[in-house]
């Protein structure tokens, strides 16, 4: 009796998340999966989903990306692209949360406000400013300072010259500043919860600053640390939000401006809709992002990690 | 007598097309009320610049005619527009009507540029009207036919004209007066193919040498399409095979548009970076400023200028519009020239069109069991919202095109102008408060006038290929463009790199032919 | 004396630190402020160059008339996307908030089968990106939606918040998990023990103690839907504000100035919204240790 009363209540916490799981997730891949063995386009369902179109998407998809000229570029960006955005955003994040910490809470609300900015703001609206920022010419904010300063005497098309360095540089920034913020409000969270007594002892012992960071509060988030590492690294592997309007206003140079991500977007989302395309580079996609995703854990410890939990009775 | 003779059968038609158009809003109104339906609710969605709002206030008014119509035959029916929305970004507003559209929560009347019927029609997403318009000949026969055709698709009819426009080689006058190019009839000269590509670099070339300007010529940033395609045209080139349904890279034709960006860039008669210039601070700034000799640009520009702050005023340093005067002094146009030689010049036209979703009106009750005159009625708003004054209106205060033979006499009343200044007119108080402030800015004899001086341009008027995978194709054309521009590929490099582009992609492999080559012996520049 | 030196070299350090902080925020600094400078132009400030500049209030006073032009544009209900904007924000971050918890606790305190898959397959399916699982779920949407256009406009609203709030659950579990965690295990044993159900510690004790992680979910949820545009824009029959400035800024046509307004205003609730959650945390923290 006791038994059933226990699972009932494990159920209850787990049904809300094991529905969305289902309906959301589960259900929705495997008709992604489904779909891209069909030639759906324009949202279409009605007529294409029931024409089973084989290997088609998937044969496109490759052939794609083995004849055009500018994919070895596509890849070579994203090779560049992912690792170091990544890296920015983790460490910086810590950064960010540790200093936090450090610090008073009125100056900790206003730079966290600060940081929040770029993941506030709408797409458009957030590249928008950059574009303004990083413009080739007199106009943009950056050369204008530049100028002033008397670092440079002519504009410099930032994304644009210097290739491939310009490029990559100037989409790892835009990026790089949205994803420092997940970093340092996970991390500045998982500060703000670990117990006041280990601060106090080893204030108490008199640790500096940097060993307090050290041996306290690094080890105890990091199990936050790996998760934000490896969500972030899903999510630059499957971003094009930020870059997409950058390259479509020439912003940045298009092959070393498009990471792999926009590239496939680009192929199904842009111009004719081809969701069966989509479907298949997306369950292409996914498949990379699950493996690199599972390695990332693999390498972080996540079984050491996950502890068995005390609470069963 | 002759001139007679052409009033009175326009009168005949115009009554004639009154009535047949009332006839049958009388009729589908007694219809309705015969089923017990008392109100038709819609929605309309459009997009496009800020002065272009007729393309939904025009369903507004034209649900307000049928209105008086039917209260005056005493039909209890009314139509109700539940929704205008209107939105600046075209794409945008095209890709969620293709996404609502199947969910039945699309507007019921979109405005949208021509080129996505392909696709649109294709998907049964549109309601082919040929049917209405054989039944309602009369109101079709005023409109121009050419533009009727850009709306036909695989044997349908699936839109309206609703506007479409020219695009202007806008010439200064006060910097050709200076390098001494002669404007004398030089329209003339333009549209008989004796001032060619190889004049416009000459004078370029001349005006930058002697700093009458910074630059020789500006065009459009970001996009190759539409403007650009007109160096194909103007080249001989083709983009479109009607007899395979295909779309046509044109090898030579290309190769000789790529060679004058290259040539015009190189000797910095056209700035490097132009695709990527801002077009507020940068593009319309520099030609109102009088920094270049020639610009490619589009009629909307003439109001635009007006209604923008773009230029410097030099006296006050401030930036302000300028004034119809201003802009018909300082601007002369033309077609755009023929590329060299021996070729014609073209323009381009990309109209837009009143579309009526597959699934129009299915809010309303009974909507399974009266489908056709459900259809009807929404072919018969649309046809109201095409009224000439209507389009003639749109066109004087956007600066497009009219699309009717009696749009275009109404842009040439004087009477009617002050009239529709003063909006003395017979419209919906609604309608004439979003209309307000527009009308001053724009309702001028001068951009009236500037408006029939160029509906010529629509005899040599070209349609950008109406075929789904054209907006690819035209993709890579604005990146090759910008390598070009930049020094970074020479131009058969960069053709080349456009057929490696086509070759990669199955579905453009496919679906567009390449023909010609480089012309070996083919020499622009010096 | 000797603490008020301590202190000194306290304020000194945390000068320094927030000297360091500030020098790095500097790009976002600049750029924002540029943008709300432009908000109040009659042209975008982008390069210091303000001999042109005029300040006006024009922008803001067209933005809340609900017009997108200086001349022409039509005029549209702002706060009704406002309110629409709120509703699809709070709904998700509510849900996201819930879910999380609930689960997170699961994870955290409860041993079962799966357990450990569970939690991999939450990290997992992040690899699943909204803008290729948006084809499935419109799939699902079709089958599911109601026929009357003014169920539809509800329907939709709940919809879009499942579904964007799903895109999060994977997020707020694994944050969620991580905050029990670090609660020790004995503040809840004893009420356990003593027969109290799971549900009951889980709402009384163990959930005031993770505000923070409660705070830091809420406000991924909420911005993760008051941003939202693919979503919202494919399901939603109203318009949010992120759809409203999206569709409206187009380099060609659009004045600038006017969107640096829409965009400014926009980001004001977002704003209120984090500031006021962490003064929330601050409550709950005041008498802790900082320093």
């Amino acid at each position: 009796m006791k038994d059933s009363k226990r699972s009932l209540e494990l159920w209850a916490f787990l049904v809300p998340a094991l529905l969305i799981l289902v309906v959301f997730y589960f259900l929705p891949t495997i008709l992604t999966i489904f779909i891209s063995f069909t030639p759906l386009r324009n949202w279409n369902i009605d007529r294409y989903a029931r024409i089973f179109a084989g290997w088609r998407n998937y044969y496109r998809l490759f052939y794609a990306i083995q004849n055009d000229p500018s994919v070895r570029a596509v890849f070579l960006t994203t090779a560049v692209f992912v690792p170091v955005t990544l890296a920015i955003n983790v460490l910086g994040g810590l950064a960010l949360a540790l200093i936090n910490f450090f610090v008073g809470k009125r100056s900790n609300a206003l730079i966290n406000t600060i940081w929040l900015l770029p993941r506030m703001t709408p797409i458009a609206v957030y590249s928008l400013v950059w574009y303004y920022f990083f413009h080739g010419s007199e106009i943009g904010t950056l050369n204008s300072i530049l100028i002033k300063l008397g670092i440079i005497h002519r504009a410099v098309s930032w994304g644009q010259e210097f290739l491939p360095y310009g490029a990559w540089s100037v989409i790892i920034f835009v990026n790089g500043l949205v994803g420092v913020s997940f970093g340092m409000i996970v991390l500045s969270s998982a500060v703000k919860s670990i117990p006041t007594e280990h601060i106090i002892a080893a204030r108490v012992d008199g640790a500096t600053d940097w060993q307090l960071c050290r041996r306290i509060l690094i080890p105890q988030i990091r199990w936050h640390i790996m998760y934000v590492a490896t969500w972030q690294l899903l999510s630059l592997l499957t971003s094009y939000a930020h870059t997409y309007l950058l390259v479509s206003w020439r912003l940045v140079d298009k092959s070393y401006g498009t990471p792999w991500a926009l590239y496939v977007y680009e192929l199904a989302f842009t111009g004719v809709f081809d969701q069966g395309l989509a479907a298949a580079s997306g369950v292409f996609l996914v498949i990379v992002g699950a493996i690199l995703g599972w390695l990332t854990l693999k390498i972080l410890g996540f079984n050491k990690l996950v502890t068995e939990p005390r609470g069963d009775l | 007598m002759k001139k007679f003779f052409v009033f009175l059968l326009v009168l005949v038609s115009v009554l004639m097309f009154a009535k047949s158009l009332e006839e049958g809003i009388i009729e589908v109104g007694r219809n309705l009320e015969k089923n017990g339906i008392s109100e038709v609710r819609y929605s309309v969605w459009s997009s496009g610049d800020p002065n272009s709002v007729i393309r939904v206030q025009g369903i507004v008014e034209a649900a307000r005619r049928i209105n008086n119509i039917w209260s005056k035959n005493n039909i209890k029916v009314k139509i109700t527009i539940r929704e205008t929305r209107y939105e600046l970004d075209f794409t945008q507003m095209y890709q969620e009507f293709l996404s609502k559209q199947p969910l039945g929560t699309a507007g019921d009347f979109l405005v949208n540029s021509y080129v996505y019927i392909a696709s649109l029609a294709e998907e049964g997403y549109l309601l082919d009207i040929s049917k209405y318009a054989s039944k309602y000949s009369n109101f079709m026969a005023d409109f121009y036919t050419t533009q009727v055709d850009a709306a036909r698709y695989k044997g349908g009819l699936y839109g309206l004209p609703q506007d479409t426009e020219a695009r202007p080689f806008y010439i200064r006058r006060d910097i050709a007066a200076k390098v001494g190019l002669d404007l004398i009839d030089l329209d003339k000269k333009v549209a008989e193919g004796k001032f060619t590509w190889l004049d416009v670099y000459k004078w370029a070339k001349e005006t930058v040498n002697k700093q009458a300007s910074e630059w020789g010529l500006i065009h459009r940033r970001g996009t190759a399409h539409p403007d650009l395609m007109q160096f194909i045209l103007a080249f001989g080139g083709t983009l479109y095979d009607s007899k395979t349904n295909k779309l046509v890279l044109d090898v030579s034709a290309v190769y000789k548009w790529l060679m004058i960006e290259h040539v015009f860039s190189k000797e910095k008669l056209l700035p490097s970076d132009m695709m990527a210039w801002d077009w507020a601070k940068q593009v319309h700034p520099a030609i109102v400023d009088g920094k270049t000799l020639f610009d490619i640009g589009g009629t909307w520009y003439w109001t635009e200028w007006q209604t923008k702050n773009y230029y410097t005023d030099p006296k006050t340093g401030q930036t302000r519009g300028l004034t119809p005067e201003e802009v018909k002094n300082w601007f002369y146009y033309t077609l755009f020239p023929a590329g060299e030689p021996g070729k014609k010049p073209v323009t381009l036209s990309q109209p837009f069109m009143w579309m009526i979703s597959s699934k129009a009106g299915s809010q309303n009750p009974k909507y399974a069991a009266l489908k056709e005159t459900y259809d009807e009625l929404a072919f018969l708003v649309v046809a109201m919202a095409s009224s000439s004054d209507i389009n003639a209106i749109h066109s004087i205060i956007s600066a497009h095109l009219p699309v009717s033979q009696q749009a275009a006499k109404l842009l040439a009343d004087e009477k009617w102008l002050t009239d529709l200044y003063n909006l003395n007119i017979d419209l919906d108080d609604s309608v004439k408060t979003v209309l307000r402030d527009i009308v001053k800015a724009t309702v001028h004899p001068i951009n009236a006038k500037f408006l029939t001086d160029v509906a010529y341009m629509l005899e040599y008027t070209n349609f950008p290929p109406m075929h789904p995978m054209y907006p690819k194709l035209a993709a890579i054309f604005a990146e090759t463009v910008d390598n070009v521009l930049r020094g970074r590929m020479t131009p058969d490099k960069a053709v080349e790199f456009v057929i490696g582009k086509i070759n990669a992609d199955l579905d453009l492999k496919q679906n567009i032919l390449i023909v010609g080559q480089i012309p070996a012996d083919w020499r622009f520049g010096d | 004396m000797v603490t008020g030196d301590v202190e000194t070299k306290g304020r000194i350090k945390e000068i320094f630190y927030l000297g360091v902080l500030l020098a790095l925020s500097a790009p976002i600094l600049v750029v924002f402020v540029l943008l709300v400078i432009s908000s109040f132009g009659n042209q975008m400030a982008t390069n210091f160059d303000f001999s042109a500049f005029r300040f006006t209030l024009k922008n803001w006073r067209l933005l809340f008339e609900g017009r997108m032009a200086i001349t022409g544009g039509v005029r549209e209900n702002i706060w009704l996307h406002f309110l629409s904007t709120a509703v699809v924000a709070g709904g998700v971050a509510f849900l996201t908030t819930f879910v999380g918890a609930l689960t997170g606790y699961a994870i955290s305190r409860i041993k079962f089968k799966g357990r450990k898959i569970l939690l991999l397959s939450m990290l997992l399916i992040h690899a699943l990106p909204g803008s290729v699982l948006i084809v499935g779920v419109y799939f699902l949407y079709r089958v599911l939606m109601p026929q009357n256009l003014v169920f539809i406009r509800y329907f939709s609203f709940f919809y879009v918040i499942l579904a964007r709030a799903a895109l999060e659950v994977p997020l707020s579990v694994w944050l969620m998990k991580g905050f029990f965690d670090l609660l020790p295990w004995e503040t809840e044993w004893s009420a356990l023990v003593d027969g109290a159900s799971r549900f009951l510690v889980w709402r009384k004790i163990l959930l005031p103690l993770i505000k923070p992680g409660i705070v830091a979910v809420l406000i991924f949820g909420f911005l993760a839907g008051w941003q939202d545009l693919i979503y919202v824009r494919t399901f939603l029959i109203d318009r949010t504000l992120a759809t409203f400035i999206e569709s409206n800024l187009e380099t060609e046509m659009a004045y600038m100035p006017l969107l640096a307004a829409a965009a400014t205003f926009y980001l004001l609730p977002t704003i209120v919204f984090y500031i006021s959650s962490q003064q929330l945390l601050f409550k709950v923290y005041a008498g802790g240790i900082r320093r």
